[in-house]
């Protein structure tokens, strides 16, 4: 009786083993497997990074590892919805209000960028200074543009439809460059920046 | 030796000069530059640069895209930038600002900078002409710069080129009731109007062209234009009517009725304390300047930014400012900023401009632009704000000076923005961030009406120095006139 309980345990702990393997070998990674390809396209990780609004009123990047397919479109797709999801950083914002989702990104000829944004219940964009309305759209451009080579300039759509702006200042008729300047470290004091901020996000992508 | 003349020859001179990697390109140390080849160059408060050369003065800066040549905005293709503490440009600097005014070529060569004098020859000239709402607007789209002079004539205008010859296909437009026909003929480009039409003349930059607004009426003087002048100023721009003094001022209070703006940790909101420190400035500016000031809402109400404009545009103010209170994510962020109109729209403009040459030489000649009133409202746009941005960034400086020294706010510097708000206005124009409503400390700081006398009291002196300015009397009278409130 005591051998065929043993025997047993042993049989269910060499399933139990073959199971976790299989899981392990099937989602390799860290966790971000936010989107393959399209048409069962593999998808490869990547080393990227996400503007999040920081304290001092300028976007920091976060440096991320995320599961990335080749298809151009796919790649802003993921971005965009990690991004929308928020940082790792507790000293980092989401651009966007609770509530506010990605409903589809596109990429047009001459490389623009068209990200609809859609709010539960329909609402509005919401309100705010000039400060927190750049910093909310630069944080959807500057990560979209500054990732993806085959995208230059970007559009924002609010529940599909271009708004004239999104807080009352910026105007967003028109598609938008990346802008450098907000982000921290970017600029004159580039490499010295973007060293600590890849040391500071260094956490996201360890084993 | 750092750098030097090398090589003279018939294709010009090599200047070595130091480089640094920007953006999308080189960027190359002007001091070299301007010793060998002339001006003066000084730094100026907060990292601003000035370039003084054949009598003309050019403000610019590191991390700036646009340079102000006199009251004209040059937009660069990259930001210039300071490097140990010196001033590094890019390539279009030196050929659409340095070059034009001195007539030297500037082209990239490995070992530095290829520099010769302008070689004329032929230009290629796109005509596009397009009527919306009883104008016509005939855009003369030049493949460089030329030198030209503008003839009037009986029924029709002509430019007339001087040291170069120009090519293209001109244009007949179907059932146009003010322009006839466009015909480029060697040096000669020919604008043929219908009876009882008349037009008037400017340039925009980037790529150069000259544009025609075609009305019907009588002639009259057309500003900018310059017939008979043997002598033609690069930068000979149609510009505003040169301000008599600042008479009338437009204050526009951020925000107003179902939009709040920006709401502070207490529940202040945006719209309420505009509106309560635009009423403050009325009085002050009325009472210290002696000028007209307007409102463009009094009352807790919706206004669409065009509407702000143009109640600006109307009144033929001399100043449009358009007052808010900041917020940003967390509450630490504090301070004051000033902000005029950024030129991102041009660079999108010029990106796309490329792209449809580049089809349109690949395609064997297709008709550019697949929406004209795309560009029409870009040059619409121009015309309303490009003239004014220099004299923008001179209010904005000392606006934001005033608020720093007076209220030991944290500098947080002018800046530039596509601010919906500013882009219509026909006059100088900026907007004022004066405060972070989300900092708990600025939140109730701004709630003090001493306090926003005292942020009025600021604007006032800044206002009453730039009056100063325009005015002639010398930006030293700045701070005489600020005195008197």
């Amino acid at each position: 009786m005591s051998r065929r309980v043993l025997v047993a345990l042993v049989i269910a702990a060499a399933l139990l083993l073959a199971a976790a393997a299989w899981w392990w070998l099937r989602d390799t990674g860290d966790g971000d497997t936010a989107g393959g390809g399209p048409d069962g396209a593999p998808a490869v990780s990547r080393a990227v990074e996400l503007y999040f609004p920081g304290p001092q009123a300028m976007l920091v990047a976060e440096r991320r590892e995320l599961d990335m397919a080749e298809d151009a479109e796919a790649r802003l797709d993921t971005l965009a919805r990690a991004l929308v999801e928020g940082p790792r950083r507790d000293d980092l914002f989401a651009p966007l209000p609770q509530g506010v989702s990605v409903r589809s990104v596109s990429l047009a000829d001459g490389g623009r960028v068209y990200i609809d944004l859609v709010s539960e219940e329909g609402q509005g964009p919401p309100s705010g200074g000039s400060t927190e309305e750049r910093l909310r759209v630069y944080s959807l451009v500057d990560t979209l543009v500054l990732n993806v080579d085959e995208a230059r300039s970007a559009v924002v759509l609010w529940n599909g439809v271009q708004p004239e702006t999104l807080s009352g200042h910026l105007d967003l008729t028109r598609p938008l460059l990346p802008d450098r300047s907000l982000i921290a470290g970017a600029g004159a004091t580039e490499a010295a920046g973007a060293g600590e901020e890849a040391g500071a996000a260094g956490d996201g992508a360890g084993e | 030796m750092p750098f030097g003349l090398q090589d003279p020859a018939d294709r010009g001179e090599l200047l070595r000069v130091p480089t640094v990697v920007g953006e999308t390109g080189p960027l190359f140390a002007l001091a070299p530059v301007v010793a060998e080849l002339g001006g003066r160059l000084e730094v100026r408060r907060g990292d601003s640069h000035a370039l003084t050369l054949r009598g003309r003065e050019i403000l610019f800066g590191p991390e700036i895209r646009t340079v102000a040549v006199g009251t004209d905005i040059v937009s660069l293709d990259q930001v210039p930038r300071l490097v140990d503490g010196e001033i590094y440009v890019p390539l279009g600097f030196l050929r659409d600002v340095y070059g034009r005014l001195t007539n030297v070529t500037f082209s990239r060569e490995r070992d530095g900078l290829r520099v010769g004098r302008s070689q004329t020859g032929r230009l290629t000239v796109a005509t596009d002409v397009v009527h919306l709402q009883g104008v016509t607007t005939v855009v003369l789209e030049f493949s460089g710069r030329p030198a030209y002079r503008v003839e009037d004539r009986a029924l029709g205008i002509d430019v007339v080129l001087q040291g170069a010859t120009a090519s293209g296909p001109g244009q007949r437009p179907q059932d146009d009731p003010l322009v006839d026909r466009v015909a480029v003929e060697g040096r000669r480009i020919s604008l043929h109007l219908k009876p009882g039409a008349r037009a008037d003349s400017y340039t925009l930059e980037d790529p150069f062209r000259i544009v025609f607004d075609v009305v019907r009426g009588e002639a009259g003087p057309r500003p900018g234009a310059d017939p008979g002048s043997d002598t033609v100023d690069p930068f000979a721009t149609r510009r505003p009517e040169p301000p008599e003094g600042i008479r009338t001022i437009v204050l526009d209070p951020g925000h107003g009725g179902s939009e709040s703006g920006a709401v502070g940790p207490s529940g202040v909101e945006e719209k309420d304390l505009t509106l309560l420190l635009a009423r403050a400035l009325k009085s002050r500016l009325e009472s210290a300047l002696g000028v007209r000031v307007i409102l463009t809402r009094d009352e807790d109400a919706s206004l669409p930014h065009a509407t702000r404009t143009a109640i600006a545009n109307q009144n033929k103010a001399d100043l449009f400012i358009s007052l808010h209170l900041n917020s940003a994510f967390g509450a630490s962020a504090r301070g004051a900023e000033t902000y005029f109109l950024s030129t991102t729209a041009s660079d999108e403009r010029a990106a796309r401009s490329a792209e449809e040459e580049n089809r349109t030489a690949t395609a064997g000649g297709a008709p550019r632009g697949d929406d004209p009133l795309y560009d029409l409202q870009l040059i619409l746009w121009d015309l309303a704000q490009s003239h004014f941005l220099g004299q923008s960034q001179r209010l904005g400086t000392l606006i934001q000076g005033e608020l720093n020294s007076a209220l030991d706010l944290r500098d947080r510097g002018v800046k530039q923005a596509p601010f919906v708000v500013l882009m219509g206005a026909a006059m100088p124009a900026v907007l004022v961030e004066a405060g972070f409503i989300s900092n708990p400390e600025e939140e109730e700081r701004l709630q003090d009406p001493g306090y926003r006398a005292q942020l009025a009291d600021a604007l006032v002196r800044a206002i009453g120095a730039y009056k100063a300015e325009v005015e002639g009397r010398g930006g030293d009278d700045g701070a005489a006139a600020g005195d008197g409130r």
